[in-house]
């Protein structure tokens, strides 16, 4: 096959109704025998740049625009969203609501239909074999995962047999784990097909992973497209707009003297590079103080033995937890880690006594769930919601967190309003819709909603997820400051940078109840143990580990400070 | 207290269950085995037939043939229930009501003569009523939305319209599940009732008022996602394929009427007849 280029000439576009174009002169040539990344900070353009690609921009979203796109010889205006899609798919940022249509073959065959080619039956089952879900074709789509969800979505893509595959920030909605397969998924089919694969993405780890041309995108405008190793070495330029490079690439840069450049005088990108490019003794390092990482002896919480499933439509009642047993302390960071379907969520419902265990007792300060209201829990533990969306139910952020203060008939529901506000920095959005809000902020509302109950146990489900760099740096530091008002909080998370940086205890859950219960350094330290639970460590904690450190570091700054004294001497 | 509330929570859950099975499992329901424009065209007559019967024994005899054709189709029981609790209570007012007002008049028999007079007289309309919404019930609920579909598009109605069929059962789990997860936020916010009353009816009122406030945020979020699938849409072609006949084709290509689908249509004319001539 012939490789095609996407053209932007000059491109200007504005939104109706907006005063400012989101793109001003564009220019970018994107080859489709390539895997290319479009990086930029938020609302920087990129989305907008890539729904030019198939039309959607201007023919469905009708504002001013100036310049030209083409798509190999066909020029956008000229055609319509339906003939570019042809060429041009798109998988969405919200990809489930891309889905239409109850059954997996249906959806799939959805578009080959829509367009009247007869053998929509096999390009829908050719499709759902290349990303591997040719058993799933009689499913139901709610039956599936988020990440098999994925999937569908872009096998209904690969239906059309297309020229390019435009992807939106995939590792926003799926876990690390799903991500990465998608990629490789990806990665295989631009290599086998020669499609051209065009991810948005602000995870630089993945890019440098899996992506050969990187597009930077900046104020509406394309500042530059660079082969990857090169682009992700423009660490000034990325970090001005919010991106963090590769954690191997930022720790190249600290690293005294250039030690850690590669021999053409570059930054590693990628773990392996790194290996190669750093010093290759391994420095020793103190082992943490605390071994188990319990806080306090004060139990708050005890599930003991706990069995808990849920009634399926087709396979009778599927057990989560069996005979399941924990206890929590006081003062406690605990991070609740492990694969999908292993239990994380259904073990916090458990705690807040919205469902109780088919088996055996939880009791959370004392009080045994089974024969307490949800309500009466909640006095004292909060959740935070997994899709921080479900926690607003007034029409203004500020309303939503009075919310439970106002049902208590607490007498300075304003006062204490206020000083959540304030000490969440919400001021800018307290007065808005929480729901039109976006995630970043809903994330930082939904947890100001908890924290206005003045709760001792907070439990939180996937704080991190689909936020980009900037929010998940707000929502960490509110986690770290929200210990100072409670007593223990309990994270459900695939984010294993969060564990490293913020946990204290980490409960690695499997498939048949938990595999480990330690500190995060000897969690670390268990590369087996993380594959086991379908996890991957952060790139801090891989590189220090192939470059043979004992313990490893789970920061940054740690192993720069590490690998610097060894330069010393 | 911990044994209703394991009652509430296994009832919520089956519902949901029931909910879903009823939209989804339709493998092994009897109306769905059958052509749809068939079933649609039979539906329709069936509407009609029960309002030609004057007397409560025939209209007794296909209140059972529906009840077993519901059953044989798998119809959510909880939601037979809900069809027959609303018709009996519907009726049951009116008889309540009319009765009330013919006493007050001073009709002769008293009041209680009046309730039985009325309900007799209603009897037939009631049973006519709970006919056609078993029947309806049980031929929309058995066909798969991809059938119902279909049969309809075939029989002329909208691309629009079924596309809406399909979607909406794309839908209803993402639906049940805001919705529950919403019922669930506010329970975790709120304050039940301190003294719940007698057989706690202050706490299942504070739970309905709760399940009618999460109404307005469900609507609002599934209504805040369409708008990424109006635009998925129109690059899977969707507009494209309204005036397209090839598309129309290949999404009827397989509709059949088989002679097992005129056995249907005509064992079903023939039971109205011998329910006609000799009940």
């Amino acid at each position: 096959m012939n490789s095609i280029t996407i053209t932007v000439d000059d491109l200007t576009f504005r939104y109706p109704g907006s005063d400012e174009p989101v793109l001003r002169n564009a220019n970018v040539e994107i080859d489709s025998g390539e895997f290319t990344a479009i990086i930029g900070g938020n609302g920087s353009g990129k989305t907008t740049l890539c729904k030019a690609f198939n039309g959607l921009i201007p023919h469905f979203f009708n504002g001013t625009f100036e310049g030209t796109v083409s798509i190999g010889d066909t020029v956008t205006t000229d055609s319509d969203v339906s003939a570019l899609s042809k060429t041009v798919g798109y998988v969405f940022q919200d990809f489930e609501n891309q889905l239409v249509q109850p059954i997996v073959l249906d959806d799939v065959a959805f578009a080959p239909k829509n367009h009247g080619l007869e053998d929509y039956e096999a390009r829908a089952m050719d499709a759902l074999e290349s990303v591997g879900l040719e058993d799933a074709a009689d499913r139901f789509i709610w039956e599936l995962s988020g990440g098999q969800q994925h999937l569908v979505a872009l096998a209904g893509v690969l239906a059309m047999e297309p020229e390019f595959i435009i992807v939106d920030e995939p590792a926003a909605q799926l876990d690390p784990h799903n991500a990465r397969k998608t990629y490789e998924q990806l990665r295989e089919i631009q290599r086998e097909t020669e499609v051209g694969v065009i991810a948005i993405e602000h995870h630089t780890e993945f890019i440098g992973d899996y992506c050969d041309r990187l597009v930077m995108v900046a104020d509406g405008d394309v500042a530059w497209a660079k082969p990857v190793d090169i682009g992700l070495n423009r660490v000034e330029e990325l970090l001005d707009a919010d991106i963090h490079p590769p954690q191997v690439t930022q720790i190249a840069r600290q690293l005294p003297n250039r030690e850690g450049t590669l021999p053409n005088g570059r930054y590693p990108v990628t773990v392996e590079q790194a290996v190669n490019a750093f010093p290759t003794v391994a420095p020793k390092g103190d082992h943490p103080v605390k071994p188990d990482g319990r806080g306090s002896d004060k139990t708050l919480i005890s599930v003991s033995d706990v069995t808990h499933g849920y009634p399926t439509l087709r396979e009778g009642r599927k057990t989560v937890l069996d005979a399941f047993d924990i206890e929590l302390y006081a003062d406690s960071r605990v991070a609740l880690v492990g694969a999908n379907g292993a239990g994380k969520s259904t073990l916090l419902r458990l705690l807040t006594g919205l469902e109780s265990p088919d088996k055996g007792t939880v009791t959370v300060l004392g009080n045994d769930t089974n024969d307490t209201l949800p309500e009466e829990l909640a006095e004292e533990t909060v959740y935070i919601h997994q899709n921080p969306e479900e926690m607003f139910v007034e029409e203004t952020v500020r309303e939503d967190i009075a919310y439970y203060l106002e049902s208590r008939d607490d007498p300075d529901v304003d006062e204490r309003v206020a000083d959540v506000i304030e000490f969440l920095d919400l001021e800018d959005i307290a007065d808005r819709d929480g729901r039109l809000l976006s995630v970043g902020q809903q994330r930082r509302a939904s947890l100001a909603i908890g924290l206005a109950t003045d709760p001792t146990i907070v439990l939180l489900d996937e704080p991190t997820g689909s936020l980009d760099l900037q929010s998940r740096r707000e929502v960490t530091q509110i986690l770290s400051r929200s210990v100072t008002r409670t007593e223990t909080v309990v994270v459900a998370t695939h984010d294993l940078q969060l564990v490293a940086e913020w946990a204290d205890r980490v409960i690695v859950l499997g498939p048949n109840g938990i595999l480990a219960d330690e500190t995060p350094q000897s969690v670390f330290q268990q590369p087996g143990l993380l594959e086991q639970a379908h996890l991957r460590p952060p790139q801090v904690v891989e590189l220090s580990d192939r470059l043979g450190m004992d313990p490893p570091s789970l920061t940054t700054t740690d192993i720069v400070d590490r690998l610097a004294t060894q330069e010393g001497r | 207290m911990g044994y209703l509330d394991a009652i509430q929570n296994i009832t919520i859950a089956d519902i949901k269950l029931d909910l879903m099975r009823t939209a989804y499992d339709n493998d092994e329901a009897l109306l769905n085995k059958f052509d749809p424009r068939i079933v649609i065209i039979w539906s329709a007559i069936f509407v009609i037939v029960p309002w030609f019967f004057y007397e409560p024994e025939p209209l007794f005899a296909m209140l059972i043939a529906a009840l077993l054709l519901a059953y044989l189709s798998q119809t959510s029981i909880y939601l037979l229930g809900l069809l027959i609790w609303g018709s009996v209570s519907n009726i049951g007012f009116i008889v309540i009501l009319s009765s009330v007002v013919y006493w007050w008049q001073g009709g002769s028999g008293g009041l209680r003569g009046a309730v039985v007079d009325n309900s007799v007289a209603l009897l037939p309309f009631t049973m006519k009523l709970t006919v056609i919404s078993v029947v309806s019930l049980a031929a929309f609920s058995a066909m798969s939305p991809k059938k119902l579909a279909k049969g309809l598009l075939s029989l002329g109605v909208p691309r629009p319209f079924t596309f809406a069929i399909a979607y909406g059962y794309r839908m209803v789990p993402v639906l049940v599940e805001e919705y529950h997860d919403l019922v669930n936020s506010l329970r975790l916010r709120n304050k039940a009732p301190e003294n719940s009353g007698l057989l706690r009816w202050r706490y299942y009122l504070y739970l309905l008022k709760l399940s009618v406030k999460a109404f307005y945020p469900m609507a609002f979020n599934v209504a805040k996602r369409s708008r990424v699938t109006v635009e998925a849409m129109e690059t899977q072609g969707f507009s494209h394929s309204l005036g397209n006949e090839a598309s129309r084709e290949l999404r009827l290509g397989d509709l059949q009427i088989l002679p097992r689908d005129v056995t249907f249509m005509l064992v079903s004319l023939l039971f109205v007849v011998v329910v006609a001539v000799f009940l």
